[in-house]
């Protein structure tokens, strides 16, 4: 017989549709209330608040300075070529900016909300059109990729400006999980509920901030995602953020390997269950996101008392890439309360039949796609 | 005087240990032992070195008449036979004392036992009569039944009378067939020389042959008389698994070679045929049965039934380059199957099972054993005889050796050599690969993605055995004259007895 205890290796199932449902509808946090877990939830977004500082610089750097740039070997250095910081970064002492961009390629791909609707109007091809002109102009490489493949640049903007985007909203959400953790140390924040309620608030306030995108060529700017295409902050860039990073995600190759003829990965991407909520916290890469390279950055800037608290547990720093990351899936969990909070159609405590249906709606279409997610982490 | 250090070493060590006055601990038990075999190692080395690698027969030779009237003298030699068999039991009984841990149970008389073991197993290798390798060929029984029966598993009171029942009816064959030799020839003489049997009509050699190949057959094991090997391996001990598989089985295949083949030279000619048809038989027996088992131990028990085979097809075939590959097969089987069991060990001890319905994902780097794992891979690439290991020298040694000889014989064992890779393969995906769980695979995708597993990390120190042995199995794959100059002599020698008609005599 095994020697692993059976309560450990059974992880909790009971958190399911229903559940999930009903602590939506009753106001009551998804992930249990606990001691424990404000500690990691707040002390692992104040680490990945600090990773986001500096994923979003990067984005905005690389949207704005190696815009259209087909060997752009500097990227991650944010132009600064210092040589120290080159030997760093060859020495792989520095954040993984490829998680940035992972991040945003799944955006990309799933492509949902306003954004992606713009970049498939006439406005943005015309757009595209006068900034790739603009650039042929000095760049003889453009020039003569553009006539060969017409959709390859206008393909590389739209890319650009997904980028650009991801990087804003990361800009609010750092300073939102910074701020955070110094409300928790404070004692302004102190419990779960304290903790989705401020990130509501946060979203909240942050929710109608437009989001623009211009680029500099040859000293005349050019937009790319102007004012006029009234993109905002919520619904078209952190809603499809959730929906591509947070849910649906992308299958990764691993020791757990997928096979697509065998229709084990859905034809429909809207069915997609490969996002952080549902990754498997264990490196095999099963699903979702690895506790790969966002661990590795959140354990560079892990708060000394969270560090502390994982040293107590399993297998310390052993295992520790395994623990920020199901750590950082209640801490997603929380978010996504959150966000679901600040966008239910009705207030709960509503007591018009059809506010409460709606509600009931809403929760549910919510709880069928979190119910199969890993909620196991959700009890205290 | 230095032959006789390598069974002084280990049974003065044995004594020590069992008179070692107060209650000294199991660890410091331990350490002692370790000390002893370090320093009976070291003797083997020098041994080695004092070897000379140009010169065919026994060298070192120690004779002092013991019982001249029954015929029994301390008569010791060694030569490129013997010499990588003595080395290995050294290195070997090492490892087994290193990776003895927590033995509450009588630490003194297990340690003991060890010591025993190795000290016999070195006078059997070293014997150059055949009543004194009788002798130390039944001295090691005990003791390893000991070792089964008090520090096995649920089920080791079975497997240690199992062991002990085939064991002893395989010394009391050795000895019939012995006795057997003096009594047609007449003589008291149990000098290791192969004149005797020139004396003896075909028959008698044809009967006494078959007494000792089924005698050596039972040890070493060939099928059908392997049955007691998986049972034994799976109540044994990791330590103890080691040995067995490492250094006791190779008495069985050097008592086939030198008391078979050197001794009855033109009778082996005779039954060689059948003998590489015994050898493909065991071999793809052994491989079919490995695939079919669940338990990692029985598994790689019932490939050790199978890489044996090699050895008897190289002895069947006696030319001088599958000879040298079977020298070669007794020490990589025996650093290999060391390797494997004792990685199975960690297995077991880390998740408490074996079993590979049960075990998933253990490659995973956070929370598996990845440095096991990655150790395991190795471990099986170099039983399946992937080029660069100690593996693929020996097999394509016999393979090359045999294939003029007996080509289908040699053909059906190469299938049985592609055979272990598919069950070392489903050893590795079953138990190293996948998502971590430690509970029978369920049918839900959903349930089973939730398992969580909580294992103790393996130390470093508790690899540190293996990364010895799977370094030896790559420098040896890699630099195969180290061995093959020890051997190469000696077994061009030995091919040459039966390849002179009559024999030497």
């Amino acid at each position: 017989m095994p020697i692993v205890p059976a309560e450990l290796v059974h992880a909790n199932l009971s958190i399911d549709r229903e559940e999930v449902q009903r602590r939506l509808l009753a106001g009551e946090t998804l992930l249990g209330e606990s001691a424990d877990h404000l500690v990691e939830v707040v002390d692992v977004l104040k680490s990945y608040g600090e990773v986001l500082d500096a994923y979003s610089i990067n984005l905005i750097y690389q949207a704005e300075h190696q815009f259209l740039n087909p060997f752009p070997i500097f990227k991650y250095l944010d132009g600064d070529l210092n040589p120290a910081k080159i030997w760093r970064h060859l020495n792989h002492d520095r954040i993984n900016f490829e998680y940035a961009e992972y991040c945003q390629k799944a955006m990309f791909w799933h492509a949902t909300g306003g954004m992606d609707a713009y970049f498939d109007s006439e406005a943005f091809a015309t757009n595209c059109r006068r900034i790739i002109a603009a650039k042929s102009r000095r760049d003889p490489l453009l020039a003569v990729l553009n006539p060969l493949f017409p959709g390859f640049l206008p393909e590389l903007i739209r890319s650009a400006a997904t980028t650009h985007a991801l990087g804003q909203f990361w800009r609010v959400m750092s300073d939102l999980f910074l701020d955070l953790a110094a409300a928790e140390a404070d004692g302004r924040v102190c419990t779960i509920a304290d903790v989705v309620e401020f990130i509501k608030n946060g979203l909240v306030a942050a929710a109608a901030n437009p989001i623009h995108y211009g680029v500099e060529v040859g000293g005349q700017s050019y937009w790319v995602l102007p004012p006029e295409a009234e993109l905002t902050f919520l619904v078209d860039v952190a809603v499809p953020y959730v929906e591509a990073v947070f849910l649906r995600g992308m299958p990764f190759l691993g020791t757990v390997s997928f096979n697509a003829q065998a229709q084990q990965i859905s034809p429909d991407q809207a069915q997609f269950t490969y996002g952080a909520l549902y990754a498997d916290p264990l490196p095999s890469m099963g699903s979702g996101i690895p506790p790969s390279l966002l661990m590795q950055d959140m354990y560079r800037h892990l708060p000394e008392r969270l560090h502390q608290w994982y040293l107590e547990r399993t297998r310390g720093e052993g295992d520790v890439r395994v623990k920020i990351c199901m750590s950082f899936q209640k801490s997603m969990f929380c978010v996504t309360n959150a966000a679901i909070n600040g966008t239910m159609p009705h207030p709960l405590d509503s007591s018009d039949p059809e506010a409460r249906a709606a509600n009931q709606a809403y929760a549910g279409a919510w709880a069928q796609r979190l119910g199969i997610a890993r909620t196991d982490c959700l009890e205290a | 005087m230095l032959l006789t250090s390598l069974l002084l070493i280990p049974f003065a060590g044995t004594l020590a240990l069992l008179l070692w006055p107060g209650g000294p601990s199991p660890s410091r038990l331990r350490l002692i032992t370790i000390a002893i075999l370090v320093l009976q190692l070291g003797m083997s080395v020098a041994v080695a070195l004092a070897f000379d690698t140009a010169q065919a027969g026994m060298q070192l030779q120690e004779r002092h008449a013991w019982l001249p009237g029954i015929g029994l003298d301390y008569a010791l030699g060694v030569d490129g036979l013997s010499l990588p068999l003595v080395l290995i039991n050294g290195a070997l009984t090492l490892v087994s004392a290193v990776i003895t841990r927590d033995i509450e149970k009588r630490p003194r008389i297990y340690f003991a036992m060890l010591l025993l073991i190795s000290g016999a197993v070195n006078g059997a290798f070293l014997s150059e009569n055949l009543l004194l390798f009788f002798l130390f060929y039944e001295l090691e029984l005990i003791p390893l039944w000991l070792l089964v029966s008090v520090w096995g598993g649920v089920n080791r009171a079975y497997a240690a009378t199992k062991f002990l029942i085939f064991t002893a009816a395989s010394g009391m064959l050795i000895l019939g067939a012995f006795l057997g030799l003096a009594l047609l020839t007449g003589s008291v003489d149990f000098s290791l020389t192969p004149v005797l049997s020139d004396r003896l009509a075909m028959g008698g050699q044809l009967w006494l042959l078959g007494a000792l190949l089924i005698g050596f057959g039972i040890k070493i094991p060939l099928v059908p008389l392997h049955n007691w090997l998986p049972d034994t391996h799976t109540q044994a001990s990791t330590p103890v698994s080691v040995l067995l598989a490492g250094v006791l089985l190779k008495l069985g295949t050097y008592g086939m070679l030198r008391f078979g083949l050197q001794l009855f030279p033109e009778a082996w000619a005779k039954l060689a045929p059948v003998l590489a048809i015994w050898a493909a038989i065991s071999v793809l027996y052994g491989s079919l049965a490995a695939i079919a088992q669940t338990d990692m131990k029985r598994m790689v028990a019932y490939s050790s039934v199978g890489h044996m085979g090699y050895v008897l097809l190289a002895a069947a075939s006696d030319t001088p380059v599958s000879l040298l590959g079977a020298v070669f097969q007794m020490v990589s089987h025996g650093l290999i199957s060391a390797l494997l069991f004792l990685l199975v060990g960690i297995v077991y001890r880390k998740t408490g099972t074996r079993d590979l319905a049960v075990l998933r994902g253990l490659l995973n780097l956070e929370r598996g054993l990845p440095f096991t794992g990655s150790l395991m891979i190795v471990a099986v690439m170099a039983s399946a005889g992937l080029p660069g290991m100690a593996g693929f020298i020996s097999e394509f040694l016999v393979f090359r050796g045999s294939i003029a000889e007996y080509p289908v014989a040699t053909l059906l064992s190469m299938v049985g050599s592609g055979l272990t890779a598919v069950y070392f393969l489903l050893l590795v995906n079953r138990a190293f690969f996948g998502r971590l769980a430690i509970t029978p695979p369920s049918a839900d995708a959903v349930a089973d993605a939730r398992l969580d597993v909580q294992l103790a990390p393996v130390a470093p120190r508790e690899t540190v055995p293996a990364v010895a042995l799977a370094a030896a199995v790559v420098v040896l794959g890699l630099v195969p004259s180290t061995l093959g100059r020890l051997s190469e002599v000696a077994t061009t020698a030995l091919a040459s007895i039966t390849a002179i008609p009559g024999g030497l005599g």
